[in-house]
């Protein structure tokens, strides 16, 4: 067993990890800006229905639950609403266990068996990276002063272009942190993936240890150690081609 | 004709009646200045002119061009345009930070393709020597003192062009040494016979600048008049308490 054999198979593995990791970025930074849209969504179909509110306090504690009530009902908001649900759906249960979800649960309940790992794994990650970038642009683009968007909008700028010329390239500076914080988290969860038999690296290096080779198994940090170094050099050179200015 | 004509403007929030029916109305090249003590809905109003604060009743005709009848705004295109008419510089100045100073100044001419960047820098930088800040154009927000951005901001608006010029507490936010090179910008404005509307608390810059002055309190127009009749010849017990506590 040399160092060489074990590197070239550990590499191998680390390459489905490499794999799964951009391609998380990849449908999870869209994807988490849709969630963002979702869930700052200010939609409330039944607001029309505000005319109708009593005007004034009511007097009794009933009449002011079933004020309040009324005032909840006619602010609902559909699409926040469901947004959030699923946010907190997935920030709320193990990675590990929607891994399992996505993996099997199509097959045992749909009767359509997932055969391809590759696939559901990244089905599972892009999800729940989504949910919690989502989060951080939500976190970042609510940062932004509300003088910004009036200027914005004294100058005669639509939304759009309040959004796109002003309000997004102060938002990514405020979230770069965050975002690097995150992604340096995913390229160690990309090992997970090994719950429903990615050969990842760590499924490779558990080949060698059941052969009473343990090794291998710690070797493995080396070369996470190493991808995340490149990402925080590579984040902290994002930060500094930022910091062309304050605020 | 009036530049612009405010009748029995109200606004509402929540419970709190802040505006109670104001009427305004300025000529072209008048400058007006509106005082009155904090909470008395000055800002409120003037925000109200340029689209800031949705009002809840009255009319509103800028440029001949009716904008709000009645507490209802006008859908047309025309109507909605008519707020471009009006410029308006912030309290706290609201630079765009990620943009150097002649960015801050072009992006709006530009980016509503009121100009082209060859038609908008010449401007701007023509702008910039106007307030003295030429050596400033390559400098970011964050470089400048709260005058100097001041100043900026009003470069920024005038790129514009607007008929009318929105003034909210222009110098409450600088440091007392620096609100007078921005009152001599706004000084300069007047004598060049620019539309004015400042809501201002530096009192003797009201009386020198301003043809008018409006004193409002708790919503309402308390008294109207040129600078003499309102400081000096006061009949008005609330504005003699007022001008009592402030000079």
């Amino acid at each position: 067993m040399t160092f060489q054999t074990v590197t070239n198979e550990l590499l191998e593995g680390f390459s489905q990890n490499c794999q799964l990791f951009f391609m998380t970025l990849l449908f999870a930074i869209p994807l988490g800006l849709i969630i963002t849209l979702g869930s700052m969504s200010k939609w409330a179909p039944l607001s029309f229905l505000r005319r109708f509110l009593p005007v004034g306090e009511a007097g009794s504690s009933v009449g002011r639950f079933f004020r309040k009530t009324a005032v909840c009902i006619v602010n609902f908001k559909p699409i926040r609403c469901v947004t959030r649900i699923f946010v907190w759906v997935i920030r709320g249960t193990p990675l590990l266990l929607q891994l399992l979800v996505v993996f099997y649960v199509p097959g045992l309940v749909f009767n359509y068996p997932m055969t391809q790992r590759m696939p559901a794994a990244l089905v599972a990650f892009a999800i729940n990276y989504a949910a919690y970038f989502s989060e951080i642009y939500r976190g970042g683009i609510e940062s932004i002063p509300k003088g910004q968007y009036e200027a914005g909008q004294v100058l005669g700028l639509s939304k759009v272009q309040i959004f796109f010329k002003v309000v997004l390239m102060q938002v990514i500076k405020r979230i770069v942190p965050a975002m690097g914080n995150e992604i340096i988290t995913l390229v160690k969860d990309t090992s997970l993936a090994r719950i429903i038999a990615v050969a990842e690296i760590l499924k490779a290096a558990e080949r060698f240890s059941a052969r009473g080779v343990i090794w291998p198994l710690f070797y493995t940090g080396a070369f996470f150690l190493l991808f995340c170094g490149v990402l925080t050099i590579l984040f902290g050179y994002i930060e500094k081609k930022l910091d062309y200015y304050k605020g | 004709m009036y530049m612009l004509e405010a009748k029995g403007i109200k606004k509402s929030f929540g419970k709190l009646e802040i505006l109670k029916g104001i009427d305004f109305s300025i000529a072209r090249g008048e400058s007006i200045a509106i005082i009155g003590p904090s909470g008395s809905g000055k800002s409120t109003f003037l925000r109200s002119l340029i689209n800031l604060e949705k009002i809840d009743g009255g009319d509103l005709v800028i440029d001949g061009q009716t904008v709000v009848e009645n507490g209802v705004y006008q859908k047309a295109d025309e109507a909605k345009a008519a707020f471009n008419k009006l410029g308006m510089v912030f309290q706290n100045f609201n630079l765009f930070p990620h943009k150097s100073v002649l960015e801050n100044i072009i992006l709006a001419p530009v980016t509503t393709k009121k100009m082209t960047r060859e038609e908008a820098v010449p401007l701007a930088r023509e702008l910039l020597s106007q307030i003295g800040l030429s050596d400033k154009e390559n400098a970011y927000p964050y470089q400048l003192s709260g005058g100097q951005q001041q100043r900026v901001a009003i470069a920024r608006a005038l790129a514009l062009k607007p008929d009318i010029l929105l003034f909210d507490e222009p110098t409450s936010a600088l440091d007392p040494e620096l609100t007078g090179e921005v009152l001599a910008v706004i000084r300069r404005l007047s004598e060049e016979h620019m539309t004015l509307v400042i809501v201002t608390h530096e009192m003797g810059f009201a009386k020198e600048v301003a043809n008018r002055v409006i004193f409002m309190d708790e919503g309402v127009v308390m008294e109207s008049g040129t600078p003499e009749e309102v400081f000096e010849q006061t009949k008005n017990e609330r504005t003699k308490a007022f001008l009592s506590k402030v000079l």
